[in-house]
């Protein structure tokens, strides 16, 4: 709850970044802040703690590094499979972020816990989806089950994912040739 | 094979000794969606599925209204169970606002989901029945579900579509003598329920229908991410409200029934199961309620959540139901996810349905505990 | 105060009655009287009191209560009457729509639900002519690659298959619109043909679920004719006729099912398979194939199906009755009729009948219908009882059932009836 204090007062925008504390002090939660720790202690610069808060890490990753990261997170820490994967559309840093978030249901200790692992992907303002440089690793060979929210997130905001047994659409119409409707610049009609 | 066809399309190889179904969506066994079945002979050999015939957008359209606009709409995907798919959006809007949810409310909170849970079920059942040719169990639930129906239309006003969870509380307090009524049509209706095995799961042909049909492993149950009662049913013991108590959840005494076989029969019987277990959590709930009190936290108009991202989740009557919400700053939601269960659960039929008769195809399809018009959101 | 007509005006009350009046007497006589003249000239009269009764004799007769008796007599022993009417086509109808009824309601009363219930003022009794109408009234659509002669005739192939069925059935003594030695052994060929005009119809659609529909009920029918004939074989062993009217005469004094409950056991199983029936509703498994081989059919075309499949209820639960129920037999609960009554007439109190031979049936005849109609109704209860209680089963297990388990239980059956004859219960110079 005391993030909470913390993210009312900043104002930039894109402040999870920011909002990093330098002071990974005590009040953290500390089974939380013990696995966030690991995560640092192995890939170090390459993973960025965005926060902790009870029950609930945030890592950012760089998209080169997100199948090694997420793989340390299967077999190390133990969260085995994939609760949703959610696109977030940012149009002003040209960026897509693709967030998964990861339960565990072996681990009786982990079972409170969601770690959400984010990336993001290059943006291309005259999307072609699949054919242009907006391209994620997919993690389905290690989380088997972003399967389907993979498809979707590929339909509703034109990410492919390399690796992806089956990039087809999923939810939309088969002849839907308009924008991916979840990106920002798809607007609905008298909003 | 020249032309390069748009991804999403696909031209279809004939075979000649396999044949293509189209079941759905005009189908009086698929629901609002489209199952494209290949079988051989009466063996399934693939099946794809194909949601998105109810698709509307819920997530696009959370983007352009404030969080309390958002409510009426978002119950939509499933308005049978509209309190449970409230209950994680209202939990991250009040952290994301920094609410504290008055203790009469929390209660009055648990005893609608709960209700909820059991008419969701009910109705899910009836379909069950239904599915596997048994127009007796389509009927019974329908009729004992009113039940519940009118007792949750005294508490919040409508039958199906209550939007009654509001960020920061509910929306109306219980009439005069709720209480009493509730425990005695509670009663009654578990009374009710526990006759469903005389008919349905005690039923010899029902047993041979769905035992050892469609079996999901322990460890292929939580390789494909699946939840709710199609995991308690393959004996992974998770369920959102013991292991992540949300609310008052903590001081309620909660069982999660769980069962190993993890076949159509096991999976049918978790939902039933868990209907005992709700009449048993409202009635401790209404023992425990506090009998006055304030019911929800005033808003200020037009909320401004911080700048911050919230994922909470709870135990709907299918699953673990997520609600992700990134917040910038603005009146409305920068983007909202529902992390549905009948989505998750979705992954699972391809899965089972293949080398499955076709006769089965029912039996586990519904099995899964799945509602279309969810998974489309 | 209320008002039933604002304008009602008597004049114009009387000025309606006359013209009603007026339109009836012109219509009967310029079209009804000629229609009827016209068809007697065409029909086959009876013989009556030594002399042939021409058309104009049997038009001015049948105005005249006293000689119209013996017309209607003479009428009910025509051919035409016993397809068209009695032991035939209309009664069977008749049973098979009021089983549509008494299902609905009695599936209904069994789901804590009410069923029809408004249209007729009583407990919904006219929903079936609702349904009747909204059925002759809706467009046919044939599909576009249907094979179309043959599937226009397969609905009328099978209402036709289930009425020939029917013509094999004795009802009362002497009722049976085909009264021939071979009997069972018709009727088997008369339930043969039911398979081959499903495959006909669900072939004929050119569509996919109706012909995986067709190859369900081609397994299910094949598959249960076997244990079906074989199940009666007992009883043809233990009667040494095939004829079905003997057979009823046979079990004057015990039915068979007394001593053949495997048999009936088994011919009751198979006749639900046959009959499509809800544990054994797979080839319309909606479900799964939407409605099996009857998907492509639409308005008064699964109409005719969906009335000759009742029909064929009836008839099997006849069936069951004539073989193991004792068909008409039980005891006399109507006491018959005076002598005098039937010879000269009565008077009986107020009212003076005069009329000699009034009664057109005989009180055993009447007493044979009523035992046959309530044990008929007994049996399509238990017919119904199941859609009720099961859900359906899947093809390995209905194929599993009929092929071994069934199959070997009518054995059985055969080896009881074979030492019940041997051990000299049965057969010539046995006790019974």
């Amino acid at each position: 709850m005391s993030t909470e204090k913390d993210s009312e007062q900043q104002e930039a925008p894109a402040a999870e970044k920011k909002q990093v504390p330098a002071k990974l002090d005590e009040q953290l939660p500390k089974f939380e802040k013990d696995l966030a720790d690991k995560v640092v202690a192995k890939f170090g610069e390459k993973t960025e703690v965005a926060f902790v808060k009870p029950d609930r890490i945030r890592i950012n990753v760089k998209k080169d590094n997100i199948k090694e990261v997420a793989e340390f997170i299967r077999d190390d820490l133990g969260f085995d499979h994939a609760e949703s994967v959610s696109g977030v559309d940012y149009p002003e840093d040209k960026e897509i972020e693709v967030v998964y978030h990861l339960g565990s249901y072996t681990d009786p200790q982990l079972s409170k816990q969601i770690l959400t692992l984010a990336t993001r992907a290059p943006r291309e303002d005259d999307p072609k989806p699949g054919n242009d440089s907006t391209h994620l690793p997919s993690l389905r060979e290690i989380f088997y089950s972003v399967e389907f929210h993979e498809r979707e997130c590929f339909e509703m905001l034109g990410v492919y994912f390399d690796g992806h047994p089956d990039n087809r659409r999923l939810l939309l119409p088969e002849d839907w040739a308009d924008l991916p409707p979840l990106r920002k610049d798809f607007s609905i009609k008298g909003r | 094979m020249t032309t390069q066809l748009p991804p999403g399309l696909s031209l279809e190889k004939v075979d000649e000794k396999i044949m293509t179904l189209n079941v759905g969506p005009q189908h009086p066994g698929s629901g609002h969606m489209r199952l494209i079945i290949q079988v051989d002979g009466d063996y399934i050999v693939a099946c794809d599925p194909d949601p998105g015939y109810v698709h509307r957008g819920e997530e696009k359209m959370a983007e352009y209204r404030n969080y309390i606009l958002n409510i009426p709409h978002l119950e939509r995907p499933i308005i049978h169970d509209s309190c449970n798919i409230l209950y994680p959006y209202c939990l991250a809007v009040e952290e994301i606002l920094g609410l504290e949810v008055p203790e009469r409310a929390k209660y009055m909170r648990v005893i609608a989901s709960e209700l909820n849970r059991c008419v969701y079920i009910q109705y899910w059942l009836g379909i069950y029945g239904i599915f596997l040719g048994h127009s007796t169990m389509f009927m019974w639930p329908m009729g004992d579900r009113e039940l519940l129906i009118d007792l949750l239309e005294k508490m919040t006003g409508a039958r199906v579509t209550h939007s009654y969870f509001i960020p920061g509380g509910v929306r109306n307090d219980l009439p005069a003598n709720f209480e009493d009524v509730c425990l005695r049509q509670v009663n009654y209706f578990e009374k009710r329920i526990k006759e469903y095995a005389d008919i349905f799961y005690d039923n010899p042909i029902l047993i041979h229908r769905t035992e050892k049909t469609g079996i999901l492993s322990r460890e292929d149950a939580i390789r494909l991410g699946t939840t709710g009662s199609v995991l308690r049913a393959s004996g992974v013991d998770f369920d959102v409200r013991k292991k992540e108590p949300y609310d008052v959840y903590e001081e309620l005494d909660v069982h999660s029934n769980v069962l190993k076989e993890g076949d159509s029969l096991a999976r049918s019987k978790i939902p039933w199961l868990d209907m005992l277990e709700s009449c048993n959590i409202i009635r401790q709930a209404l023992e425990k309620m506090p009998k006055s009190g304030s019911i929800r936290k005033k808003l200020k108009p037009n909320p401004r959540g911080g700048d911050m991202s919230v994922y909470k989740r709870v135990e709907s009557g299918r699953g673990s139901l997520g609600c992700y919400i990134v917040s910038k700053n603005k009146p409305e939601p920068y983007r909202l996810k529902l992390s549905v269960p009948s989505f998750r659960n979705l992954i699972a039929l391809p899965y089972l349905l293949k080398g499955e008769k076709l006769g089965n195809m029912p039996a586990v399809y519904w099995s899964l505990n799945y509602w279309p018009v969810e998974a489309d959101r | 105060m209320s008002v039933i007509a604002p304008k009602f005006r008597f004049s114009e009350f009387l000025k309606s009655i006359t013209d009603n009046l007026f339109w009836i007497i012109i219509l009967v006589t310029l079209i009804g009287l000629p229609v009827i003249m016209i068809v007697l000239l065409f029909v086959d009269l009876p013989v009556y009191q030594g002399e042939l009764i021409n058309p104009f004799l049997a038009f001015s007769w049948m105005f005249h209560p006293e000689l119209s008796l013996p017309l209607i007599k003479s009428f009910m022993i025509t051919d035409f009457f016993r397809i068209a009417v009695f032991p035939g086509f209309g009664f069977a109808v008749l049973l098979a729509t009021s089983v549509i009824f008494i299902e609905r309601k009695m599936l209904a009363k069994l789901q804590l639900r009410v069923g029809p219930f408004y249209c007729g003022k009583i407990e919904g009794i006219l929903q079936l002519m609702a349904d009747g109408i909204k059925l002759v009234t809706k467009e046919i659509i044939i599909p576009a690659k249907a094979d179309k002669p043959i599937f226009i005739l397969s609905p009328l192939m099978f209402v036709g298959a289930a009425a020939a069925f029917v013509a094999l059935i004795p009802v009362a003594p002497g009722w049976v619109v085909a009264d021939i030695d071979l009997g069972l052994i018709a009727v088997f060929a008369v339930i043969g043909f039911f398979p081959i005009i499903t495959v006909l119809a669900s072939w004929s659609a050119n569509s996919k679920y109706p012909f995986i529909g067709g190859i369900r009920a081609l397994f299910q029918m094949v598959s249960f004719e076997i244990p079906l004939i074989l199940s009666l074989l007992g009883v043809v062993i233990l009667t040494g006729t095939l004829n079905l009217s003997e057979i009823v005469a046979s079990q004057a004094s015990f039915p068979w099912i007394i001593f053949l409950p495997v048999g009936a056991i088994v011919f009751f199983i198979a006749m639900l398979a046959e009959l499509e029936r809800i544990p054994f509703d797979l080839p319309e498994a909606e479900s799964e194939i939407v409605a099996g081989w009857l998907t492509e059919f639409s308005g008064m075309m699964y109409g005719l199906v969906q009335l000759g499949s009742y029909i064929k209820l009836y008839a099997f639960a006849a069936l069951f009755v004539v073989i193991f129920l004792g068909g008409w037999n039980g005891p006399m609960i109507f006491p018959p009729l005076e002598e005098e009554l039937i010879l000269e007439g009565k008077t009986i109190g107020p009212i003076t009948i005069q009329t000699p031979g009034l009664p057109i049936f005989s009180m055993e005849f009447f007493s044979g219908v009523f035992w046959f109609i309530l044990k008929t109704a007994a049996v399509i209860f238990f017919i119904l009882l199941p859609r009720g209680v099961f859900p359906r089963v899947r093809i390995d297990l209905l194929l599993d059932l009929g092929w071994f388990k069934l199959i070997g239980l009518t054995f059985l059956n055969i080896f009881i009836a074979l030492a019940l004859l041997y051990a000299g219960v049965f057969g010539p110079g046995g006790m019974l």
